[in-house]
């Protein structure tokens, strides 16, 4: 094979969310000469803390995609329990069974080789509109989320107005 | 070997070590034991006299006893790579080997196959992400039957079935049948299911996803999604001197033959 099928699996789904776009994100690449590592902009889901936010992110895809799962990181600052602060996500399907670094209570939602791009990112933007801080990233975030909401609150809300101003210019 | 086995022991975290680095390195040393094995045995290796067994267990009798009760229904064997897959592999590479020279079977499977992406959708499975997966089994279906000779047929399955990218998928399109007929059947298989999970909640954890060892309910699920019947050889440790065989579907007339062993799956020809 010339080309590995990670890559022309991607070119694919590039191609299919280039055409019929899915609401709540757009995609991209960081570099059109790197179909593993994306850009895809998040927009803050509506009726959640997060909306009229403009969320960037990056997914780095192995070789061995879709058999084993992306990295995905948020390069836009983000304040959320399942995501650590250096803007690394942390959801269990992106975590391969076995994978059991935040001690996971159920197996059921790990990585399949089924999921594409759009499966991670519907999955995402459910978890910034319903955290688990059951196994947090970002442990000060879950324990505001549940203690001091009102302060949580405000900080998701200078995260929404700063990626405004950063998308504007 | 079960993958994940190796993760206890052997780290030797100190006290004075973060603790979070721990997992990582769990983590990073599984990833090299795996590097080490696909290094050094290949997806599916090449025909071996039967005989080869004895080099493993050069001073253990009962396996020995037990090697020379397989040589007398088994001549050759076929090894794969422990990696998890290895039932998906060898089963899925011997049921299409078998079918090689045999014109009629080979087309009755190839139609089977043919359908089951729709079967599939059916049943609730994403058309677009199954999609990939089928394309790249019926490619390889067909290039192994339109191969001119048998002969050719084989090398082009012995070819492929050793480049990375289409064996696995070979292995996760029949991790997606092997799930759909689970599912489809629900109502049996469920009564197997240990764990009080469901039979969709199992599928997405012990069958679709990669590496992912397979058990009895795995076979029997595969073999009604292929329509085809396997013998399972089992040679263990446990006392006696034959190794004991199962049929499945049980009384079904076996035509893939596999030598299971703890942990693993190889190919054995009569």
């Amino acid at each position: 094979m010339s080309e590995p099928q990670s890559s022309l699996l991607l070119r694919k789904q590039l191609a299919e969310l280039n055409k019929n776009p899915v609401e709540g994100f757009s995609a991209g690449l960081i570099d059109d000469n790197d179909i593993y590592r994306w850009e895809v902009l998040i927009i803050g889901p509506p009726d959640t803390l997060y909306e009229g936010g403009f969320f960037k992110c990056h997914l780095y895809f192995p070789k061995e995609y879709p058999l084993r799962p992306p990295k995905m990181k948020f390069v836009t600052e983000i304040w959320h329990p399942n995501i650590d602060k250096n803007g690394d996500v942390c959801i269990s399907i992106l975590h391969e069974p076995g994978d059991d670094k935040f001690g996971y209570e159920k197996a059921s939602e790990r990585w399949l080789p089924v999921h594409t791009v759009e499966t991670i990112l519907i999955s995402v933007i459910s978890m910034l509109a319903d955290p688990n801080d059951e196994s947090p990233a970002n442990v000060d975030a879950a324990k505001e989320w549940r203690e001091s909401y009102s302060e949580f609150k405000r900080k998701v809300a200078r995260c929404v107005r700063k990626s405004q101003e950063q998308e504007e210019c | 070997m079960r993958m994940g086995d190796n993760n206890e022991g052997g780290l030797g975290t100190s006290k004075d070590e973060p603790q979070m680095n721990q997992d990582e390195m769990i983590l990073a040393q599984q990833r090299q034991i795996e590097k080490e094995i696909s290094d050094s045995i290949p997806l599916v290796g090449s025909l071996e006299p039967l005989e080869s067994l004895n080099k493993e267990y050069l001073t253990d009798t009962v396996y020995l006893e037990k090697v020379k009760d397989l040589a007398k229904k088994y001549k050759f064997m076929r090894r794969t790579r422990p990696d998890g897959n290895c039932f998906f592999r060898a089963f899925s590479y011997a049921n299409v080997e078998i079918l090689t020279g045999k014109k009629e079977e080979f087309e009755e499977f190839y139609k089977l196959a043919e359908n089951s992406k729709n079967a599939l959708v059916e049943l609730g499975f994403q058309q677009f992400t199954v999609e990939d997966f089928y394309d790249t089994y019926m490619e390889v279906l067909k290039r192994i039957k339109t191969a001119p000779t048998v002969e050719e047929s084989k090398n082009e399955l012995h070819t492929l079935f050793n480049e990375q990218g289409f064996s696995d998928y070979m292995v996760v399109y029949l991790r997606l049948l092997t799930s759909g007929q689970l599912q489809k059947e629900e109502d049996f298989y469920s009564c197997f299911i240990e764990g009080h999970r469901t039979v969709a909640d199992f599928c997405h954890q012990e069958v679709e996803p990669m590496y992912k060892e397979s058990d009895h309910i795995h076979i029997i699920a595969a073999c009604a999604a292929l329509n085809t019947g396997v013998r399972v050889v089992y040679m263990d440790r446990g006392t006696g001197k034959s190794c004991t065989e199962h049929d499945l579907p049980e009384g079904c007339t076996p035509t893939v033959h596999l030598l299971y062993r703890p942990g693993h799956y190889d190919i054995l020809y009569p």
